[in-house]
């Protein structure tokens, strides 16, 4: 049975909180980004991989749904699949959890593999490449949300843009 | 980081309103700089502090229309229910920002906006960002009309921004293309 990765677990920290006592708009980001590191870790695409390589996956699009606010009396938790990968990109989706179950946040990432040292874009190794494919592969079977690969406000079924 | 997340503009209540003033198109109501506490291991900015920086533009909108610290005590807000950002270019520590703002489409309760952060000196595009707003009842915990006066400004804002060309990456799904 597929499953989508889910190592991420963090109580939510004062550093993300905002004047109201709710996570800011931007540690939404901040979380799914940690999340989504531990995965790259399993990968072979963590920092580990950039400090030996100079190569590294940089954020080229982010997308993300807020779905209900968080505050310090949550714990989170995160789960990321790969939606898609290419030679040199890797698309994922990621959901963020409260510990009472309710999904706070739905995130879809971009990454492309850039050497710095050139300063573009190259394919990753074979054997990273080779790890992506067989998670891309592994998640296949998991169930696509319907907002996945939508734009902005393009769930809402209306004329115009809101 | 500090403590918390604190925007430029806290506590600086709002923009005082004057219906005969021309509006920018786009708006210009935020620049900065490259704080040395958002810049990552190799100097540059990182990732997670361009939606830092697109906030606190939003923040200076919010204030532009009449939204600010009275406003949210009083029982509503704008809050964020959708970012799409793209990464365009690195930055590094110190370097200038300005951020524009365009009004893409409101309605009754929804607003729709459009940030681009350019390089304050060269004005080299280095991010943009699709948002989507909705006004709420805080208490309630749910969507509620703009009041008149708000709706007044933004009808306003719309007309000043109507002749701005829609950018070619709003409403543009995320999907790696194939050659």
């Amino acid at each position: 049975m597929s499953v989508p990765f889910a190592a991420y677990r963090s109580a939510v920290r004062a550093e993300w909180l905002d004047y109201n006592g709710h996570m800011n708009d931007s540690s939404y980001g901040i979380v799914m980004s940690e999340a989504n590191e531990l995965l790259f870790v399993e990968l072979g695409l963590s920092a580990d991989y950039r400090a030996s390589t100079g190569a590294s996956l940089y954020t080229v699009e982010s997308h993300i749904r807020y779905l209900a606010e968080c505050s310090l009396d949550h714990t989170l938790n995160a789960t990321t699949m790969v939606v898609a990968a290419g030679h040199k990109k890797v698309h994922l989706y990621t959901e963020l959890f409260r510990d009472d179950h309710r999904l706070a946040a739905t995130g879809e990432f971009l990454y492309v593999h850039v050497d710095a040292a050139l300063g573009s874009s190259v394919p990753m190794p074979s054997e990273q490449q080779a790890r992506v494919q067989d998670l891309a592969s592994s998640h296949a079977g998991l169930p696509r949300p319907g907002h996945l690969g939508l734009g902005v406000g393009s769930s809402r079924q209306r004329s115009g843009s809101v | 980081m500090g403590d918390r997340v604190v925007t430029p503009y806290e506590g600086s209540g709002h923009h005082s309103w004057d219906d005969a003033a021309a509006i920018e198109a786009p708006l210009r109501l935020h620049h900065t700089s490259v704080s040395p506490a958002w810049v990552d291991y190799n100097g540059h900015m990182s990732e997670s502090c361009y939606l830092l920086v697109f906030g606190d533009n939003a923040d200076a909108f919010f204030r532009f229309i009449g939204i600010d610290e009275d406003y949210r005590a009083a029982g509503h807000s704008l809050y964020t229910v959708e970012t799409h950002l793209h990464h365009r270019r690195e930055v590094a520590e110190g370097e200038p920002l300005a951020v524009s703002l365009q009004l893409l489409d409101h309605d009754h309760k929804r607003v729709h906006i459009f940030h681009e952060m350019r390089h304050g000196e060269s004005g080299v595009l280095l991010a943009t960002a699709e948002q989507m707003l909705v006004h709420v009842d805080i208490q309630a915990g749910r969507s509620a009309d703009l009041p008149t006066l708000l709706a007044e400004r933004l009808d306003a804002i719309q007309h000043a921004h109507a002749a701005l060309p829609r950018p070619d990456v709003v409403g543009r799904p995320m999907g790696i293309e194939r050659h």
